[in-house]
């Protein structure tokens, strides 16, 4: 990956489009602190998360960053609630306290009533719902979406989009990677990757503000 | 063609004066056409020519009611039956603008790709936010229209990663 800058303000929903192997998965992957620059900082209000030590690091990651993968990666064996509830679950958070906060993300997603159904009985636009409620659980203020539109049909596609816009508009913030560029546009911003580099004017791939 | 056509769909629901039809036609076509008065008084002139509308009498005698006929009802049954063929293809001005590029000395091809990528993106944005707006109950043939524009605007934006994906396997060459 070369040099990219980018800023992503709270409340924001940004695309990254671009080839196979552009570099999409990688931005995502830095911008969650899942990996690390070579050179370079990323900053997280204003800290370089290259000054925090490993284990406040993983904390910062647990609580602010949460991921959305195109197959969904779902637990079979769980209902929607317990997935939802389980990265809560297992970062020590008292089990009322966990299933209280699914139960209100699974409300959000508008998925309220099927918190009892496991993801085998489930469409597959419910199951990403299931999926981005688990990823903004809790205190997570940063959505990471890895062609969560892939698997699914142009209607429930645009269900997604239209969900993440609504999440984004009340406040949290995301970064989708996406090959489809009706899907990006439910986005304030597009940036194209290409070969590891943003592409295109300045204006189109940066923002003001703070993340 | 579709002016015309459009004029007979309308009227096989009721009958209406021209100033109507112009309305109708234009929140059918979701404001993306914008017809003008007279062109619409030529073409129910032509369709009554032609036998296919007819005036009727009317609550105001300044305004001309026109109804369909029943040969103006089989001219729309045989349009509405025959598919719809781009056949020669509309001229495409950014095709073309890219093949002359293609040719030319001193065209930076990868920037006005990426030019026009961003600029067609930013018109996709711009219907998606209508779309966004848009209920789907009550305002179904706009949200429709809506979605003939995303496609068509995204069919471009494949177009050009496939110009691009074939100039750098040309250059790799």
């Amino acid at each position: 990956m070369g040099p990219v800058t980018m800023t992503l303000r709270r409340g924001e929903l940004a695309a990254v489009m671009g080839p196979s192997g552009s570099g999409k998965s990688t931005l995502l992957s830095l911008a969650g602190a899942l990996d690390q620059p070579t050179e370079g900082q990323v900053l997280v209000g204003g800290i370089d998360l290259a000054s925090l030590r490993p284990a406040v690091l993983a904390d910062l990651r647990r609580r602010t960053v949460g991921s959305v993968f195109q197959d969904f990666n779902l637990l079979p064996g769980l209902n929607a609630r317990e997935n939802v509830s389980l990265p809560l679950e297992l970062d020590r958070v008292p089990l009322h306290e966990a299933r209280a906060a699914a139960e209100a993300a699974l409300g959000r997603v508008g998925l309220g009533d099927l918190a009892h159904r496991f993801p085998d009985d489930l469409s597959g636009g419910e199951r990403q719902r299931i999926a981005i409620a688990r990823a903004f659980v809790g205190t997570k203020s940063l959505l990471l979406a890895d062609e969560p539109t892939g698997a699914l049909d142009s209607v429930t596609g645009e269900r997604i989009m239209r969900l993440l816009r609504e999440l984004c508009d009340a406040g949290l913030s995301a970064i989708v990677a996406t090959h489809n560029a009706s899907h990006a546009a439910w986005c304030d911003r597009v940036l194209y990757l290409k070969d590891g580099q943003l592409a295109g004017s300045p204006d189109s791939v940066s923002a003001a503000g703070g993340a | 063609m579709t002016v015309r056509n459009s004029l007979l769909a309308i009227l096989s629901g009721q009958s209406a004066h021209g100033y109507a039809l112009k309305s109708t036609f234009e929140d059918s076509t979701a404001g993306t056409w914008t017809l003008n008065i007279g062109q619409v008084y030529t073409t129910l002139d032509r369709l009554e020519r032609d036998g296919l509308v007819e005036g009727v009498s009317s609550d105001d005698p300044k305004r001309r009611t026109w109804q369909i006929t029943e040969a103006g009802r089989k001219e729309l049954s045989g349009w509405y039956e025959a598919p719809v063929l781009d056949d020669p293809p509309a001229r495409d001005e950014l095709a073309i603008k890219v093949l002359l590029a293609v040719a030319a000395d001193g065209v930076d091809l990868t920037d006005l790709i990426q030019r026009q990528r961003e600029a067609t993106m930013e018109k996709l944005q711009g219907y998606t936010r209508h779309k966004r707006r848009a209920d789907p109950d009550e305002q179904l043939p706009w949200l429709l229209m809506l979605d003939a524009l995303v496609l068509k605007a995204e069919a471009q934006l494949k177009w050009l990663d496939l110009c691009e994906e074939r100039l750098r396997d040309r250059r790799a060459r």
